[in-house]
This record gives C-alpha cells, sequence and structure tokens, in this order.
C-alpha cells in the first residue's frame, strides 16, 4: 500500500468516526466482500455471514474513533469480524469455539481426489476440504492464501501468539494433503 | 537449516510473500539446496492459488448497503455528530465543481506541487477534505494564511495533502493549534487530519 492510499484509509475511518455517511459506504464497498469471505469461511452459512458482516460494519460505524491507526484497516476490521463470528458461534453451539479438530482425525476423502483434480474441479475440492478442517485451521488457511497476510498480522486478528498461528497452519496443510491426496512427502511436526 | 530442519514453519508465508527480508533469505538458502522443501513451496503455492478461487463473494451488494446505512442512521455512537443534512447526491455535484476549481488553481501553481512519496521540505502536513461548498478564493486564503502549501491531491477519496512549511515536524502543539484552525474554518474546510 502506498504512502497515499495508506493515508486515504485513515482519514476515512476518522471520516466515520466524525458521522460521514459517504465515508462509512466507501468503506463498505472497499472492505465488506472481505469481510464477508472472512465470515463464509468460518460460519460456512452465506444468511450467517451476511447477517454477521453487517453487525461487523455496524461495529466499524460505532467504533471508528477507537481506531488507533497503529494496524492496517483490514486487520482492524478483521478482528472485529472474528470476534463477531465467535460469538456467532457460540450462540449456535456453545463447544464450537474449542472445536480445534486434529488434523488426523479428518474423514478419508475417498477415491478420486486425483482425478477431481485433473477435471479442473480443485477448487471446489478445495473448499469442501477446507470445510472439514477445524474453525481455528480453516481461519488460519484463509487469512494466509486468501488474504495474503503474514503470520504476525493473522496473530493480530485471531488474538494468538504467532507460534501458534504457524502450528495450524503445519496441521492444516497436512489435513488438506491428506483431502486432496496430494503427494506426500515426508513429515515432521514444526 | 539443510540436513538438520526443514522451514515448514515459514514456507507458507514464503509462499504468500510476507516473510520479512532475513526469514526470507534464510527460507531461500536453504530451498537452494533442499528439493524436499522445493516441491514443498509448489504444493502450498497451488494451495494457495486453489484457495483464493475457491471463494468468489461477487459484487459488493447495494442493497445490503441502504440496510447499513438505515441501521447506523439509528445507533447511538460515541463522538457527537456535526450537523450534515446535505443530500448526497447534491453535495457529490459541488465536490466536482469545487476539486474541477482546485485542480485548474493548482495547475496554474505547478512548482509547489510535489509527487507523492518524494521526501520534501520538513513541516507539519495536513490531509484535508476541503468542504462541497466552498470557493476557490476562500481556499486560496486559508492556504496563504497559514502559508500552506498542496503537495498532493485529490485522491479517490477527494483529500489533498497540505504542508505547513513554517512548523517543525516536532512541535505538536503547534500542529494540533493548525489543525483546529484549519478544522474551525467553516464552511471551507469539511474535515482535516494530521498526517
Amino acid at each position: 500500500m502506498t504512502a497515499q492510499a495508506a493515508a486515504d484509509e485513515t482519514m476515512l475511518i476518522a471520516g466515520i468516526a466524525r458521522g460521514r455517511e459517504q465515508d462509512l459506504a466507501e468503506f463498505y464497498r472497499r472492505y465488506h466482500g472481505r469481510v464477508y469471505a472472512f465470515l463464509l469461511r468460518r460460519l460456512g452459512d452465506a444468511a450467517d455471514a451476511a447477517e454477521t458482516a453487517n453487525e461487523v460494519m455496524l461495529e466499524v460505524w460505532r467504533g471508528a474513533a477507537r481506531f488507533e491507526g497503529r494496524s492496517r484497516p483490514l486487520t482492524w476490521v478483521l478482528g472485529i469480524a472474528q470476534h463477531k463470528a465467535l460469538d456467532r458461534m457460540r450462540r449456535r453451539r456453545p463447544d464450537a469455539v474449542n472445536d480445534v479438530q486434529d488434523a488426523e482425525a479428518l474423514p478419508d476423502p475417498g477415491a478420486g481426489a486425483l482425478e477431481l483434480l485433473a477435471q479442473g474441479q480443485e477448487a471446489e475440492r478445495v473448499r469442501r476440504c477446507l470445510e472439514r478442517l477445524s474453525d481455528a485451521h480453516r481461519a488460519v488457511v484463509h487469512l494466509a492464501f486468501y488474504e495474503d497476510l503474514g503470520y504476525a498480522e493473522i496473530a493480530a486478528i485471531l488474538q494468538c501468539p504467532e507460534g501458534t498461528v504457524k502450528t495450524r497452519m503445519f496441521h492444516a496443510k497436512q489435513g488438506l494433503k491428506r483431502c486432496l491426496g496430494w503427494a506426500s512427502v515426508e513429515e515432521g511436526a514444526p | 537449516m539443510n540436513g538438520v530442519a526443514h522451514p515448514d514453519e515459514l514456507l507458507p508465508w514464503y509462499a504468500n510473500r510476507t516473510l520479512a527480508h532475513a526469514e526470507r533469505e534464510a527460507v531461500e538458502a536453504h530451498l537452494r539446496s533442499c528439493a524436499r522443501c522445493r516441491g514443498e513451496l509448489a504444493l502450498l503455492a497451488e494451495l494457495r492459488t486453489k484457495v483464493k478461487q475457491s471463494m468468489d463473494t461477487g459484487a459488493p451488494d447495494d442493497l445490503g448497503l441502504q440496510r447499513l446505512l438505515r441501521e447506523a442512521r439509528r445507533t447511538q455512537r460515541g463522538p457527537a455528530r456535526p450537523a450534515r443534512r446535505i443530500a448526497l447526491a447534491a453535495a457529490a455535484g459541488v465536490v466536482i465543481v469545487v476539486q474541477a476549481a482546485l485542480i485548474g488553481w493548482l495547475a496554474t501553481r505547478e512548482p509547489a506541487i510535489e509527487p507523492l512519496g518524494e521526501s520534501g521540505p520538513a513541516g507539519v502536513v495536513l490531509q484535508v477534505r476541503f468542504d462541497p461548498a466552498a470557493t476557490e478564493a476562500r481556499v486560496r486564503a486559508l492556504l496563504q494564511e497559514h502559508d500552506a502549501v498542496v503537495i498532493d491531491g485529490p485522491s479517490a477519496l477527494g483529500i489533498y495533502r497540505v504542508r505547513l512549511p513554517g512548523l517543525q515536524v516536532g512541535d505538536r502543539m503547534a500542529a494540533q493549534k493548525a489543525l483546529a484552525e484549519f478544522r474551525a474554518a467553516r464552511g471551507v474546510v469539511a474535515q482535516a487530519e494530521l498526517q
């Protein structure tokens, strides 16, 4: 991001803090899609994700004055989305947020994974395999590979140590490789 | 690293190009002599591509935005909200007129405009959004009063960067005073922030 773009973003949030609806609308246009994608990946339900994304944007409206500019706006808004996603999961199923499924316990993907890849259905297959991951693992993969965020930024969003982010990614990758039937190489826990 | 331990923890972030310089160099040094990690990296790169393709959120939802704005108007917020009852459509039209006037005026002052990102002379920099109803003459008067120079803009949001060369960067009190004076210029400045 250029200096002007970063300054623009900060100005945008300052405008929201001052009650400028047009700045909220611009923020929505810039970030709603990414917030929605994060929530859809977490919640797995389009209606829930849309409803929660709206809650996130309202929180931006209410809380813009608290933005201190120490992180990028994307990190800040995804951090809000993280809280809202956990709230919604708790309402759905109280133990859901602790459901860090062991990659070893993933269901067998069954035969034909490689054939699906060859037939150009990789993206759909990856989506289905991501759904089989635990929420904690899926969140890290999404932020690392969909948003291209660094591990420190992901740790800030998920509010966990950087080492935890790396470990979750390691196990998520192992689970995905098994699910996708991708070639295995000798593995060792980090 | 090679032959002792593979940098599995870092490879995903090497694949998404977010590693800091030192870590990136360490991984690259390992990759040069480790076929196993090169294979792992190729797999991660493929996975990254597929993860991006696996989510299509479509275009921004205008109905969702209208709902958000309706709810925002009903929502209590912390800081007081300034009076603002200008119809958006009308305001947008005025913004274009004012910006055209500013751009024309700036074009006549070309030597004072510096390219974005170029290190220029010292001085406090403000980010300013001028009031849509402000005339070019009033904007010019405000800038001259503060011996200020427009150095960049307008951005996509209509924001200008304005330098006050007479103020030292570290002089917070003077900077805050200038900021307050810009904000107090009713009818000229819609919003001003310190950069």
